[in-house]
């Protein structure tokens, strides 16, 4: 089956479960149907469907204000660039409602097509997932494989809470790939599909299909991989892919991103540490679950502790 | 004077001292939070708590103190908010800005400008999903209705057929210029009514008046399901002056700003200054000038409140 089909099918099976749930967003009912993405939809009596007008940003606060007013939604989008017009409240708006609502029963899901698929200028340039998820921590989803598919949508589209799943305009036309995943984490944000003792495969965004293609290659000349697929960036945990890199000793890392800032830089980052090949000290902010809260906002340092761990 | 009127009087009272109150602590620097009080907002704040109903539900921005003031009626809460205290009404959570109380149907405060329009048309549509037969009310100011989120949720409110009043106060200040000094007069009715959308204007700040025109708008939108556009004018009773080099003789700003205004509350000095937009002139005109006897029981109880 055709990734766009599969992840319809999934989605139209998902959207019949809950009693009340909005979909919107612009063109879902009419032309091709954000091509094809939301054809079929159906939905409870209770629930509605609605061809939206064109207000990216207010309906991105549409959906939040429906969240919390316990009723779910799915917000399908055309593009992901067209989802820079909701920033505000994808920051402002997600940051206030989880510091303040403990016990959301409700959820809101932004699907937006990543359109990666070049010809399109300009809004081609921007096609990095986790750009968008990294800006407030939320949750985020690149959905590569039928796996993925099954389990993100039927998992996490209408969960309570807010998150973002993304599909690739450019898998539109292919066949899904049907490779079975050997083991999750919890979050569905790390996935991993081959293990092997020679080299540890990570891919990045939607370069999946990349990936499976050296895996293959490989095999061929007896070479065996490790493959991983990483979902979304925030928050992620890399211990599986250290030990696995520490095994091999041979890390391939795929990321089809544009941007300057890439997730996969830090994974390399933290297998250098980890294999103890530079002496690194990371300054940050620990996020705990008071982040939101009004607070003084220093960055806080040990200069003693600093000073220790440098090495001679 | 009537009993329900004494009612509503001492709550724009409520409202007026407990800002005093905060203000002197602001001025004393006991708070590290950004505070934006709404003087002058007291009889549209009191209105719209009077006519909420219940499931009704408030959408504020950040200049939300008054609305909060109004609903919860009480000091302590919102005061201990402010501190950062666990005893604030939101467990110190939000601070000011974002206060909200979803408890007395505030369940959302913005301290985006237009942030918050488009979150009510999200609320108000569920609601209209629920089949609840109540309404949203959104709050916003004349600096809000520059932003495009203004626009693209009147349009959504009305395509949708959303039961809601959205209530814009016009101070005629953005910060310490005055809207025709910075921008084009902007025709909130032509603009509303461009939509579909009903347009009310309301001004002197009788909290009576409010209260009987609220009345009826409720009843209209969830008839009607539409929305209704309100826009108030009211002054924020800054008037302090600002000293620049553009403005070596001082520019009077009539916009609230941490320093003012400069009163002494033992002396029940409540008003600004006489000006007949203040809620307080327009309490007094009421009730005769006996206004002292009203506000020194009130004065003793909230300072009793914040001991």
């Amino acid at each position: 089956m055709k990734y766009l089909d599969f992840i319809n099918k999934q989605i139209c099976k998902t959207v019949l479960k809950p009693k009340k749930i909005v979909l919107f967003g612009q063109n879902i009912t009419a032309g091709s149907h954000l091509g094809g993405l939301t054809k079929k939809l159906q939905v409870n009596d209770k629930s509605k469907i609605i061809n939206s007008t064109n207000s990216e940003n207010s309906l991105c606060g549409f959906g939040f204000g429906l969240m919390m007013n316990n009723v779910s939604s799915v917000f399908f989008m055309k593009q992901l660039d067209f989802l820079l017009l909701g920033i505000d409240h994808l920051v402002n708006t997600y940051n206030i409602i989880r510091s303040t609502k403990n016990d959301l029963k409700s959820s809101f899901t932004i699907m937006p097509i990543i359109v990666d698929n070049g010809y399109q200028g300009p809004q081609s340039s921007f096609n990095n997932f986790a750009d968008i998820c990294s800006i407030a921590r939320i949750p985020g989803y690149a959905i590569s494989t039928k796996f993925e598919a099954e389990k993100i949508i039927s998992e996490k589209l209408i969960s309570p809470g807010f998150r973002i799943i993304g599909i690739s305009q450019r898998l539109f036309k292919n066949e899904i790939n049907e490779l079975r995943a050997i083991k999750r984490n919890k979050n569905l944000t790390l996935i991993q599909y081959a293990k092997g003792s020679n080299v540890t495969i990570v891919c990045f965004n939607f370069s999946f299909s990349i990936g499976y293609e050296l895996l293959q290659k490989f095999h061929e000349r007896k070479i065996k991989s490790s493959l991983f697929n990483i979902t979304s960036l925030v928050p992620i945990s890399w211990k599986t892919i250290i030990e696995d890199v520490k095994k091999t000793k041979n890390l391939i890392v795929i990321d089809d991103s544009k941007s300057q800032n890439v997730a996969c830089d830090n994974l390399i980052s933290q297998i250098l540490i980890n294999n103890n090949l530079i002496n690194v000290q990371i300054i940050r902010r620990s996020i705990d679950d008071n982040w939101l809260k009004p607070n003084l906002d220093n960055l806080e340092i040990n200069v003693s502790k600093i000073i220790k761990k440098l090495s001679n | 004077m009537a009993k329900n009127s004494k009612k509503i009087i001492e709550q724009v009272l409520q409202v007026r001292l407990s800002q005093m109150l905060i203000n002197e602590e602001y001025k004393n620097g006991k708070f590290k939070i950004p505070i934006h009080l709404g003087f002058g907002h007291e009889s549209i704040s009191v209105a719209v708590s009077n006519i909420m109903k219940k499931n009704d539900e408030l959408i504020l921005s950040h200049r939300n103190a008054s609305y909060n003031l109004a609903r919860i009626k009480k000091l302590k809460p919102i005061i201990d908010e402010y501190l950062l205290k666990s005893s604030g009404l939101m467990n110190s959570k939000t601070g000011s800005m974002n206060l909200i109380n979803p408890k007395l149907g505030i369940i959302y405060s913005s301290s985006i400008l237009g942030n918050n329009f488009s979150v009510a048309v999200g609320v108000s549509m569920a609601q209209k999903i629920s089949n609840k037969n109540n309404i949203t009310i959104v709050l916003g100011g004349d600096g809000s209705i520059e932003e495009g989120s203004f626009y693209e949720s009147l349009l959504m409110l009305k395509t949708l057929k959303l039961s809601s009043l959205i209530i814009i106060e016009n101070n005629e200040w953005s910060m310490s210029t005055k809207i025709n000094e910075r921008r084009h007069s902007i025709d909130l009715k032509k603009f509303s009514n461009s939509l579909g959308i009903k347009y009310i204007k309301m001004k002197n700040n009788n909290p009576f008046e409010y209260i009987k025109t609220l009345t009826k708008l409720r009843i209209q939108c969830i008839k009607e399901k539409t929305p209704i556009v309100i826009e108030v004018f009211l002054s924020t009773l800054g008037e302090w002056k600002l000293m620049t080099t553009d403005f070596p003789n001082g520019k009077l700003i009539n916009y609230h700003a941490g320093p003012t205004p400069s009163v002494d509350l033992e002396k029940c000095q409540i008003k600004i200054r006489e000006n007949i937009d203040d809620p307080i002139y327009v309490i007094e005109n009421e009730i005769n000038g006996k206004i002292e006897d009203l506000v020194k029981p009130i004065l003793k109880k909230l300072k009793s409140e914040i001991k």
